[in-house]
């Protein structure tokens, strides 16, 4: 029989740091739909101890000067049915309602999604667009990284052993955004190709861009050509040959492997069509009137 | 509150692990018991008290056999572990809708579709219909596809599944 495992439900922070510094075999539980899956399958071997963070009241949503704060343990739900996050993040409340089911989106959390680090995680090409930073807390000090600087490849991230994300904190500005997926099926499907595109007024006619891919590359990826292509346009987009440009410099942004879920010159091809609806979506008059989102 | 603990398994060996012991509201009641660290709520709920409606299929999140009703959401009780639970949390599972008429009403509606099959996924099936009704009284064709989308019928093809929850909306 191999050595039991054990389980802490600290209430603070710096306790749950203390207990993963000192046991290297811990790892951070919080809605375990990932973790307790790994588990189960028997591919955590040197697992000692869970450490549940569900204690630390790491669940808000609140704005703090210039930026919005979106605690780690928020769940899926949570950011879909947030009013401050409809209202400013389109692009991540349709994230959070694409992951899985109600009973898993009910208890998935974003932290969690973050840092399991799938290059296929729902949340993570909205939190690209939108500019989130990284908040962690650590055995030495608190340090803020910003989330395309996060992901190392697949399932890799900077987080260090004892480090805990806090929160995330996202400019607050009323942004206008779109995510789509392709999966399987609509309900628990893991992306084989997603799309997460955003933009804010930053002037007359103008609007800034953001675009990033999941699924096509080892971590979510940004397509900053496309993006300063549609920025330097103006909006609305002046033709639609401008976009289907746009569309051609966001599949050489993609890097697809051919894996179980999908093909790479599939994927490639979707990354342009999706980002052309995304467009189409954008632009829709009814959308702009009532920018909340129902894909 | 008599700890159940291993009264189901009588006679069979557990792995000897170190116990938690938890507190937590089950159907309406106040309850303590004690856990191994790695036990699922829904294995606890089983061998401890004895609650055998919620059922585990596939235990990796997928099916919904094990949904239950954690702090008024459908949750995967195959995905939580038992000794993360506190004072402040409340369960409920099917045996504590028993005398609900809401929950009557489903039961019955699904019997009378014909949803029922060999059974396995109905209790999870239940639950979310359950919870869809309590919070849209009135639900579309596509607000029933979406409440029961995280649970899986090998059986019935769904569509009497959905009918038997249009039947319950419209029987009030
Ligand atoms: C049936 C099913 C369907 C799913 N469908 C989808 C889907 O459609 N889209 C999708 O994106 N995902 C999906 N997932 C995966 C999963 O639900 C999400 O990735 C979820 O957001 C993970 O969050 P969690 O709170 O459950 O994380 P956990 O499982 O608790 O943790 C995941 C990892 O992150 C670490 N971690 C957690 N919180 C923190 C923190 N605050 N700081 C540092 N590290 C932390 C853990 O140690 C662990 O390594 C699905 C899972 C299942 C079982
Ligand atoms: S047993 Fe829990 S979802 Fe299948
Ligand atoms: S009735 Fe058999 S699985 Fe649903």
């Amino acid at each position: 029989m191999e050595n039991p495992i054990s389980i802490h439900c600290p209430d603070s922070l710096d306790d749950a740091v203390a207990i993963l510094s000192a046991r290297p075999g811990a790892r951070i539980l919080a809605g375990g739909t990932d973790l307790l899956v790994k588990h189960r399958n028997g591919m955590l071997p040197n697992l000692t101890d869970f450490v549940d963070i569900s204690g630390l009241r790491l669940q808000e949503i609140e704005r703090e000067s210039d930026s919005i704060i979106i605690g780690s343990g928020c769940t899926m739900t949570a950011l879909a049915q947030s009013p401050l996050v409809a209202d400013r993040f389109p692009c991540l409340a349709q994230g959070a309602i694409q992951v899985g089911a109600f009973q898993i989106r009910n208890c998935a959390t974003i932290g969690g999604n973050i840092a399991n680090g799938s290059p296929a995680g729902d949340t993570i090409p909205a939190m690209f667009c939108l500019d989130a930073m990284v908040r962690i807390f650590g055995p030495e000090s608190r340090r803020t990284i910003p989330i395309a600087e996060f992901f190392t490849g697949p399932g890799k991230t900077v987080l260090r052993q004892g480090e805990i994300i806090e929160s995330f904190a996202l400019p607050d500005r009323r942004t206008f955004g779109v995510f789509f997926k392709l999966g399987e099926r609509r309900a628990h499907a893991i992306s084989k190709v997603s799309i997460s595109v955003s933009c804010f007024e930053s002037g007359q006619g103008r609007r800034e861009f953001r675009i990033a891919l999941g699924a096509v590359g080892p971590t979510v990826l940004r397509c900053r050509k496309a993006e300063e292509l549609m920025t330097a346009a103006g909006w609305p987009p002046p033709s639609a040959d401008l976009v289907d440009k746009a569309s051609r410099l966001v599949m050489d942004a993609s890097r697809p492997i051919d894996d179980i879920r999908s093909l790479k010159d599939y994927r490639k091809k979707m990354t342009g069509v999706l980002f052309i609806r995304a467009i189409d979506r954008l632009n829709a008059r009814s959308y702009q009137l009532n920018n909340s989102g129902e894909e | 509150m008599p700890l159940l603990f291993g009264q189901i398994r009588k006679g069979v060996e557990m792995p000897k692990q170190e116990t938690i012991r938890i507190t937590f509201s089950l159907n309406g009641k106040l309850v303590e018991t004690q856990v191994q660290p790695v036990l699922t709520l829904l294995e606890m709920l089983r061998r401890n008290f004895s609650l055998t409606a919620t059922k585990e299929g596939c235990g990796k999140g997928e099916c919904g056999a094990c949904t239950l009703l954690f702090n008024g959401f459908p949750l995967n009780s195959c995905l939580k572990l038992a000794a993360t639970l506190r004072p402040t949390d409340s369960v409920v599972t099917l045996e504590g809708l028993e005398n609900d008429p809401l929950m009557g009403r489903l039961q019955k509606a699904y019997v009378d579709e014909g949803a029922v099959q060999c059974g396995f996924c109905i209790p999870g099936m239940v639950i979310s219909s359950y919870h869809l009704l309590k919070h849209h009284p009135n639900p579309s064709s596509a607000q029933i596809k979406e409440a029961l989308s995280g649970n899986l019928c090998r059986c019935t093809g769904y569509s009497k599944i959905e009918q038997a929850v249009v039947r319950a909306a419209r029987e009030k």
